[in-house]
């Protein structure tokens, strides 16, 4: 079937998402939700259970969450394509997606005969498709409203699936639950109001009937939250407020910020729940937010029964540089760090700020710092207002350093491999006119300065795989990626040694993850590929699977928009 | 950029903040008097000597309004039994210097956190009664002018000064918090009274707590930060931060100590021993240290460059790395 008969797809590829004077905002959405069923026979009708979703990292044939399993390693046991046959990975097909927006997110694959793919794209569409051939199953548009104000895209990173239902976020801060087989609606919570800014776009995750999801809006005054919520029925079991009370000065803590906008991480042996926490607000004018801003730019740890929090480790303390730490946890599990004399499990994570933090599961300890990732170059020095006659061209730019990008981590390399931005941006901060809804940032930011102001230590590469040991934190290895746009997505390894990544000059990339090497290179065309690789072996193809979502995304640097899931293949 | 220079002399006991040659003239060019000659170290002594005696009318005027707005709403007894507390906390100071980074397996031990106890309960009274609300409305913006005013009450004050001392703070370091209030009129002008933040923007004022609770609020919430943010990026963490460490907080201690003494001034009422122009000086220099100095210690010890931190054991320094 042609997708212009499929109403889901034909409404998603309607919605224009257009930038404007308040951010992004979706425009001729539908009214309601659209579902087109076209062939769900075809989905094999069994439940994806709890066992299912722990033993997820150790699966070869599925990839259940948006990094694969609880930890978030990205890493498939799958050796099928190796380092000596990746060579022969080929274009098992190209597929229409059929909404020219962002194409941030991971596909998951539920296993069976066939498999079913749950992909998602903006605006808060997601399509159920048979792996095999590319079939659209049935798809799903949820209707965001026009009033949805948004800092960055329409993204939409993924689903959560448990049992007979996924779980998407939707552009209007809700979470919308699907019965996986139909595609029809099951619940629908909404998590804040958007008209006050808020909105949601990652992948939530599921452990024992609670999922897990966070908030988004820290560019436009909101206060950022996690919660949970009964995976059956959509009933909210806690809520928690990222930033406490009693860390602030008055009411600044009403605007605090401090959003969870990426997929938390969670560990099943420790039953605690790790997530990112995002910028204050305002971004630049720290004045009327004295102190450290606590837990802004921050990893937070919280008890997933109650949401209690039991630690949080900041990254940027009273931030005005947007250095908010949004990529997604690692829990790495019996690392030796040998100069620490330490054994045990990590939490880790990559930061805007560019640095990697190593940190003690159970008290949030920094045990180890990494070297920087990028070029560090006047960080983390006092903003300059409009008034001063002070350029400020700052390293790592407000995108990072490792912005959103998940990373994956190599058990056979025993690295994590992070997608880097390297970008010089120049800022300044003043009291910013405000119209309802705007985006703003209190200040000026410009992502392309002048040349002249630019620092001449500044390398010029715009962007960079970085592979980083998080036992001692050293740089093992950088590719640098040039290009005038900036590089997306995640990465993902596999059991075999190897590393996947896109470009946003439309390659896909198979690296030798202990080395860098590039062993294979696949030009997807002029779009930039701006998804997360996944993988999984089919046993009734008898292949190893990699797909890719191909498309521009984020609100700077994203080149041309593009529709494309591409999907690789290599026979066992 | 440093304020200061630090010495290492030893006859110096620890890290004591040195004022600079052009401080010490940028200071004195605030005055309107004779900058320091060669080899001279300036002291309020010598800059006492040299400007007028008498007080700023503006400066009368502002406390005396303050003192008629806030009268019978301030708890003379709590502010009484706070501020030799206060003092009492600066002269631990040197022991937390000493200790360095708290102890514990699970979680820092409190050690930064007890020298705040007394300024948060003055904190949560003043908060209470709505002292910041009435300070703010009845005191300038920090333009260069009412800064340098406040400078030359500060000298003039011997009230105030004597205070400091008695409060823990030598020669030297009195100069040092003078100068935090006079030669950052710059800085501290970014510190906008919330009344003055041009209406519409990009946040929403009524959530904006009063300028001077800002400064007294952050200050203690920095200090209060110390004892996790130590323990938690010990790995980081060189002597130079804990000597930074030191001043910047023992400054923004004599910053709320002049809060907690001109508040108790006015609940003092007829008692109360500082004239209205001291009374506003008090509360426009303990404001301006306070801000300062806790937007150095955020410079000094949480923003911890690579060039800033204890080199890794395990992977070295930035200058390492192969950036072509």
């Amino acid at each position: 079937m042609a997708i212009e008969d499929d109403k889901a797809i034909k409404a998603a590829s309607d919605t224009i998402v257009e930038e404007t004077e308040l951010g992004y905002q979706v425009f001729n959405a539908p009214d309601e939700a659209v579902l087109h069923q076209t062939d769900t026979d075809r989905i094999p009708r069994y439940d994806v259970t709890q066992e299912m979703l722990d033993e997820s990292g150790e699966d070869e044939e599925s990839w259940l969450m948006f990094s694969k399993n609880y930890e978030a390693h990205r890493y498939t046991p799958c050796d099928t394509i190796t380092k000596d046959n990746v060579g022969e990975l080929e274009l098992e097909y190209t597929m229409e997606i059929g909404a020219n927006s962002s194409m941030e997110g991971s596909p998951v694959i539920v296993p069976g005969d066939p498999p079913v793919m749950y992909q998602t794209n903006g605006p808060s569409h997601v399509k159920a498709i048979d792996p095999r051939e590319g079939d659209v199953l049935w798809s799903y548009t949820f209707p965001a409203p026009e009033d949805a104000v948004l800092c960055c895209d329409d993204n939409n990173r993924g689903v959560a699936v448990w049992k007979d239902k996924i779980y998407m976020t939707t552009l209007d801060s809700g979470v919308q639950a699907l019965n996986r087989y139909t595609g029809e609606e099951e619940w629908y919570a909404s998590t804040a109001d958007h008209a006050e800014g808020y909105s949601a776009t990652w992948a939530p995750i599921v452990w024992k009937g609670m999922l897990f999801t966070g908030s988004a809006g820290g560019e436009f005054g909101v206060r950022g939250f996690h919660c949970a919520y009964n995976a059956e029925t959509g009933e909210e079991l806690w809520r928690i407020n990222n930033c406490p009370e009693e860390e602030y000065v008055g009411d600044s803590i009403e605007q605090s910020g401090g959003t969870n906008w990426m997929t938390a991480t969670f560990d099943p042996e420790r039953e605690l729940l790790y997530y990112n926490v995002g910028n204050p607000s305002p971004d630049f004018n720290g004045t009327v937010r004295p102190g450290p801003n606590k837990n802004t730019c921050s990893t937070l740890c919280v008890d997933p029964h109650s949401g209690e929090v039991q630690w949080a480790h900041q990254e940027s303390a009273h931030d005005i540089w947007d250095y908010d730490s949004a990529s997604q946890r690692m829990i790495i599990r019996d690392l030796d760090i040998d100069h620490l004399d330490y054994s045990g499990d990590v939490v880790y994570n990559g930061g805007k700020t560019s640095w990697t933090y190593t940190m003690e599961p159970e008290t949030g300890k920094l045990l180890v710092r990494g070297q920087p990732m990028t070029q560090q170059i006047n960080m983390m020095t006092m903003v300059p207002h409009v008034e001063e006659e002070r350029d400020y061209v700052m390293m790592p730019g407000l995108l990072g350093g490792n912005d959103w990008q998940p990373p994956t981590y190599c058990r056979e390399t025993g690295l994590a491999y992070h997608k880097t931005l390297n970008t010089p941006h120049e800022i300044y901060w003043r009291n910013e006119e405000y119209r309802p809804g705007e985006k703003f940032w209190g200040g000026i930011v410009e992502v392309e300065p002048d040349e002249e102001v630019v620092p001449d230590d500044y390398n010029g590469h715009i962007s960079a795989i970085v592979a980083v040991d998080p036992a001692t934190g050293k740089v093992e290895w950088r590719d640098w990626i040039d290009s005038d746009r900036y590089l997306w997505g995640g990465t993902m390894s596999t059991a075999s040694g190897l590393l996947f990544a896109g470009t946003q000059n439309g390659d896909m990339i198979a690296y030798d993850a202990a080395n860098g090497e590039r062993l294979w290179e696949y030009d997807l065309g002029d779009k930039a590929v701006s998804g997360d690789p996944v993988s999984w072996y089919d046993p009734g193809t008898e292949k190893q699977y990699v797909a890719i979502q191909v498309g521009g995304s984020g609100f700077v640097g994203r080149g041309p928009r593009g529709d494309q899931l591409a999907v690789f293949s290599l026979s066992a | 950029m440093p304020v200061f220079s630090y010495v290492t002399d030893a006859m110096v006991q620890s890290n004591v903040p040195q004022p600079t040659a052009e401080r010490q003239r940028e200071l004195a060019s605030t005055l309107g008097v004779g900058g320091p000659t060669t080899g001279e170290r300036l002291t309020v002594d010598r800059l006492r000597e040299e400007i007028d005696a008498d007080p700023d009318d503006s400066f009368v005027s502002m406390g005396e309004a303050i003192r008629n707005d806030l009268s019978g709403r301030l708890d003379a007894d709590l502010l009484a039994a706070a501020l030799p507390e206060i003092v009492a906390q600066v002269g631990r100071v040197p022991e937390v210097r000493e200790a360095g980074i708290p102890g514990g397996k699970t979680g820092p031990e409190a050690l930064y956190r007890g020298l705040v106890e007394p300024a948060w309960r003055v904190y949560h009274h003043l908060e209470d009664v709505g002292f910041f609300e009435s300070v703010e409305a009845n005191l300038p913006a920090f333009t260069p002018e009412h800064i340098a005013g406040t400078a030359r009450e500060l000298v003039r004050a011997e009230p105030l000064s004597t205070t400091l001392e008695e409060c823990g703070f030598d020669e030297r370091e009195r100069m040092v918090l003078m100068m935090n209030v006079a030669n950052n009129d710059t800085r501290l002008s970014r510190w906008t009274p919330t009344r003055e933040i041009p209406e519409g923007v990009e946040f929403e004022v009524e959530y904006v707590p009063p300028l001077q609770q800002r400064a007294m609020g952050g200050a203690l919430l920095w200090v209060q930060a110390l004892d996790e943010h130590l323990w938690r990026k010990e790995i980081l963490i060189t002597d130079a931060i804990l000597d930074d460490v030191r001043w910047d907080t023992k400054a923004m201690l004599g910053g709320l100590y002049l809060m907690a003494l001109a508040a108790h001034d006015i609940a003092a009422g007829a008692d109360g021993s500082l004239t209205d122009a001291q009374l506003t000086a008090a509360l426009t220099a303990g404001t301006a240290v306070t801000i300062v100095n806790q937007e150095e210690l955020m410079q000094d010890a949480f923003w911890i460059t690579e060039e800033k931190r204890k080199p890794s054991e395990a992977s070295g320094r930035e200058e390492e790395l192969p950036w072509q």
